[in-house]
């Protein structure tokens, strides 16, 4: 199978699942699910080939499509996501309406995603972005509503990166000629500095903001709390890293590594790393003061997109290899987040983290996979989130960035605030009466969570596995290739060995839970019985979850408006009243009309006899 | 390989004796600042022998989990950690795995209360997780100017280099040094920041739940946690020792002095400690950092 065919069936798929929903829902669900599973397997064969195919020619520039180690890489964390998320949506969308348009624009989506990483030139690069923008769109508005007004905010600061992709597209052209990869890479260092800088800068604003890097960050919060869950795991995932995968493009494969190390006199990564450390820092923050629970995952995506940026922007490869690792990685962990909180809101109605709690009884196999995203979340030893943080760590100390290290590592402490928010005011402490009668996740719920989970550990204790692809990638672009073992990394400067570190751990463990079994028997007993001793406690919460961190809320809340978005949605005022203004002209009066005819051609003639200015 | 494993086996037990060796000495040494006669200093051990025969209770699977993770990431912890000359799985990531398995036991701890559902421990474990926002910036800023300076992430290496008396605390790095034990106190949760378990106020919070053996592996946690920091703080800054012993009286010379500031101040409350961490001890290390990269 090739290229063209892979992405023409991923097209027929979704509107022929379309069509199947028309005549049965049953079918439809099957082939969705089906079509997106069949996609895996020739994706997967295609692991090392160098195939490339052009299958058309539009204006007599050939549009074709390419896979690359790279490509190959985003093209597999795609696919999988997405098939996990519609076998999640199986049991989570049932009996909501307007399903077909929601199979078909999930799955439209996913075609999207896969021509952008498969393309080979900017026409298909384009074409397929739009195709993803628009039907993400949809989907963000999928529930109306706030949902409405979310998704109007992600599509409008799309356009605008679409628009600055045109110019940048338009301008290639004229100057380059060819809109393909190859060629512009070619032309790109015969060309002045400056005009690469505008290149750059211009790519770098759609990129950005489909990544949501400060201060483009904006519409990110509210589209991924208000999108449907499954579709929140595929947005967060991999939908928002096709920015980054445009930034390892336009960085990597058409500037080349010299050019972005050198341009500017090396501000214009350094530039970019600072960009993605404040994307670090201030968000993390936020999420801590957030009471719902997507809305809290939504903005730690946009810190962990600048882990990930900080690793690709810094320009060493140990840095490429740590942030590459980490887009594959979050995209492993932040889906099982969300479909986690998807499956609780599914069961209980709500993700408002002041009024769950205590559901570990109730859904204990969503609690300990929600435990290991957040596990992986945070980079604790043993997940795959360590290893790529580690990686970053390394390089930003060894690169001597100093305080963009310090940046990153005090992130993770606020993301173990947030996290651990999470975890408690959801699973643990008291069960509230109303929820005394959930039920545990249905079974296609837990399905992806629990392989998510796997994915996490095992990758964390046997990073080789993916770093070694990762590692070809970045050798590919001229970055010195890493010595990688299959328990993690053997170089001169720092060993990280997981294996022995799991060993440590897994021995540690072993030993405690003998002591622990050495003890006298324990006995179990209710939550309530050793705090109130006997005595009456209210039965509703007399746990404290809510307002969890107040003595920290109240000191930083001051710091952390989010200042980007108040002056967008003003400039968005600004020019609403300026429209409503303007529009007063057209008052549908002919006379008025006829008499602006009449003045513009006076103030011409004016300008003519007075001023001779032609 | 025999030496190694035999390394293994003997640096945790190493550790817990002297933590529980702190733990006795601690109590007596504020008992007579504060002109007590104080428990004998092997109480904390006999305590953990009846604590080991006591019936304890549980609330869930988690709530055992919790603990047993919190130990076992002390225990995993030691053995990253470089006793003069004994240092068994150093070699494994260095200084930045020791940063993240530090977040195994506050981690444990917090999901264990955290599923006793316990007022106390709420606030307790709230407090305990800003304390540690408040006194991390410092702790990194110190430890990126060590790593900045010696120009590795190998803590070995920084035992190493200050080999010969070339003490990280009498060089440049001296200011992160005084930072790393202004806010000590704070790490180990000893006055004025033993905030987040307050025993007057919250019950000694997050321990509250604990009886029996839960409260045993606690005790035995705390004086592994005492054992962790202090050591980190000796190898980092004061050289590390050569053999077991000359580590083991920089240690008690470290250990006293906290002591004292335990013995003397009163207790901060939680914005005030934040306050105050995030304000004199982030001035020190900041410049400290500063200085690194700027002599660098």
């Amino acid at each position: 199978m090739n290229l063209a065919q892979l992405i023409l069936i991923s097209l027929c798929g979704a509107f022929l699942t379309y069509l199947l929903g028309k005549a049965s829902s049953r079918i439809r669900d099957t082939f969705a699910v089906f079509i997106s599973l069949l996609l895996i397997i020739p994706l997967f064969c295609l692991y090392g080939k160098n195939e490339e195919i052009t299958y058309y020619s539009f204006l007599g520039l050939p549009l074709i499509l390419k896979i690359t180690p790279l490509s190959w890489l985003f093209a597999i964390a795609v696919q999988t996501i997405t098939s996990l998320s519609v076998i999640f949506s199986l049991s989570y969308m049932k009996g909501k309406e307007r399903l077909d348009f929601y199979y078909l624009m999930l799955l439209l989506v996913n075609t999207g995603m896969l021509g952008i990483v498969l393309s080979a030139d900017l026409i298909s690069f384009y074409i397929f972005w739009e195709i993803m923008s628009w039907s993400t769109f949809l989907l963000i508005s999928y529930n109306r509503g706030p949902a409405l007004h979310a998704g109007m905010k992600y599509i409008v600061m799309s356009i605008i990166g679409s628009a600055s992709m045109i110019i940048g597209i338009l301008s290639l052209y004229v100057n380059c000629g060819s809109l393909d990869f190859v060629q512009i890479a070619s032309f790109i260092p015969r060309t002045s500095s400056g005009y690469t800088l505008f290149i750059l800068i211009l790519f770098c604003i759609t990129f950005g903001i489909k990544n949501a890097i400060a201060p483009f960050h904006t519409w990110l919060p509210d589209a991924h709390s208000e999108a449907p869950s499954p579709f929140s795991a595929v947005l967060s995932g991999v939908l928002i890293k096709m920015g980054t995968y445009g930034f390892i493009l336009f960085m990597y494969t058409i500037a080349g590594l010299n050019i972005i190390i050198n341009i500017g006199g090396g501000s214009f990564h350094y530039l970019i790393s600072i960009l993605a450390a404040i994307t670090i820092i201030f968000p993390t923050f936020i999420a801590v003061l957030q009471d719902d629970a997507k809305r809290l995952l939504a903005w730690s995506s946009i810190a962990q997109v600048g882990y990930i940026i900080l690793g690709i922007a810094i320009g060493t490869g140990l840095g490429f290899v740590g942030g590459v690792f980490h887009f594959f990685n979050h995209a492993a962990f932040k889906a099982l987040l969300f479909l986690s909180v998807g499956a609780v809101e599914y069961r209980t109605g709500t993700r408002d983290l002041n009024s769950l709690g205590g559901l570990i009884k109730k859904m204990p196999i969503t609690f300990f996979c929600a435990l290991i995203g957040v596990f992986g979340l945070i980079g604790m030893p043993l997940t795959n989130g360590f290893v790529s943080k580690w990686l970053i760590y390394k390089a930003l100390i060894l690169g001597e960035h100093p305080f963009l290290a310090f940046i990153a590592l005090f992130g993770t402490w606020g993301t173990i605030i947030y996290s651990y928010k999470l975890i408690h005011n959801i699973f643990l402490g008291q069960l509230p009466e109303k929820f005394s009668n959930v039920r545990k996740a249905p079974v296609t719920m837990r399905i992806p969570v629990i392989f998510l989970s796997l994915v996490v550990v095992v990758f964390g204790i046997l990073p080789g596995i993916p770093l070694k692809i990762i590692d070809t990638i970045s050798a590919s672009f001229g970055f010195q290739p890493q010595d990688i073992q299959i328990w993690g990394i053997a170089s001169e400067t720092g060993v990280l060995n997981m294996v022995n570190i799991f060993a440590a751990i897994f021995a540690a463990l072993i030993f405690v839970w003998l002591l622990f079994l050495m003890g006298r028997k324990k006995i179990n007993i209710a939550q309530d019985d050793s705090y109130a001793a006997g005595a009456y406690v209210p039965k509703d919460k007399y746990n404290y979850t809510v307002d969890f961190y107040k003595p920290l809320s109240g000191m930083i809340k001051p710091y952390l408006r989010d200042f980007v978005d108040d002056f967008y949605l003003w400039l968005a005022d600004v020019i609403r009243t300026f429209s409503d203004k303007t529009r007063k002209i057209y008052c549908g009066d002919l006379g008025y009309y006829i008499s602006y005819i009449v003045l513009f051609l006076a103030v011409l003639i004016v300008l003519k006899m007075g001023l001779k200015i032609w | 390989m025999v030496i190694n494993i035999l390394e293994i086996i003997i640096s945790p037990v190493l550790a817990f004796i002297i933590g529980i060796f702190f733990m006795g000495l601690f109590r007596k040494i504020t008992a007579r600042l504060h002109w007590r006669y104080g428990p004998p200093v092997i109480q904390p051990f006999l305590d953990l022998i009846k604590l080991f025969h006591q019936q304890g209770f549980s609330h869930g699977p988690v709530f055992d989990l919790g603990i047993i993770m919190a130990l076992a990431g002390s225990i995993v912890l030691i053995l990253f950690i470089p006793f003069g000359g004994i240092c068994p799985i150093s070699n494994s990531g260095g200084l930045l795995v020791i940063i993240y398995i530090m977040l195994f036991a506050p981690l444990g701890i917090a999901l264990s209360g955290g599923e006793a559902a316990n007022p106390n421990i709420s606030i307790g474990i709230s407090r305990k997780l800003i304390l540690a926002l408040g006194y991390e910036v410092s702790f990194l800023l110190a430890l990126l100017a060590l790593m900045t300076y010696y120009n590795t992430i190998s803590l070995v290496d920084i035992v190493e280099a200050q080999d010969n008396y070339k003490w990280a605390l009498f060089s440049p790095l001296a200011l992160s040094g005084i930072a790393y034990f202004i806010i000590m106190p704070a790490m180990l949760g000893i006055r004025p920041f033993d905030i987040a378990g307050a025993p007057q106020e919250i019950s000694t919070g997050p321990a509250i739940e604990y009886g029996g053996k839960y409260l045993g592996l606690f005790n035995i946690w705390h004086a592994l946690s005492m054992f962790v920091y202090i050591a980190l703080f000796v190898d980092l800054f004061l050289g590390g020792g050569s053999n077991p012993l000359t580590f083991f009286i920089k240690m008690l010379v470290v250990f006293i002095l906290l002591t004292f500031i335990h013995g003397v101040f009163p207790r901060f409350r939680i914005e005030q400690a934040i306050k105050y961490l995030w304000k004199w001890p982030v001035i020190i290390s900041l410049s400290g950092l500063i200085l690194i990269t700027v002599i660098r």
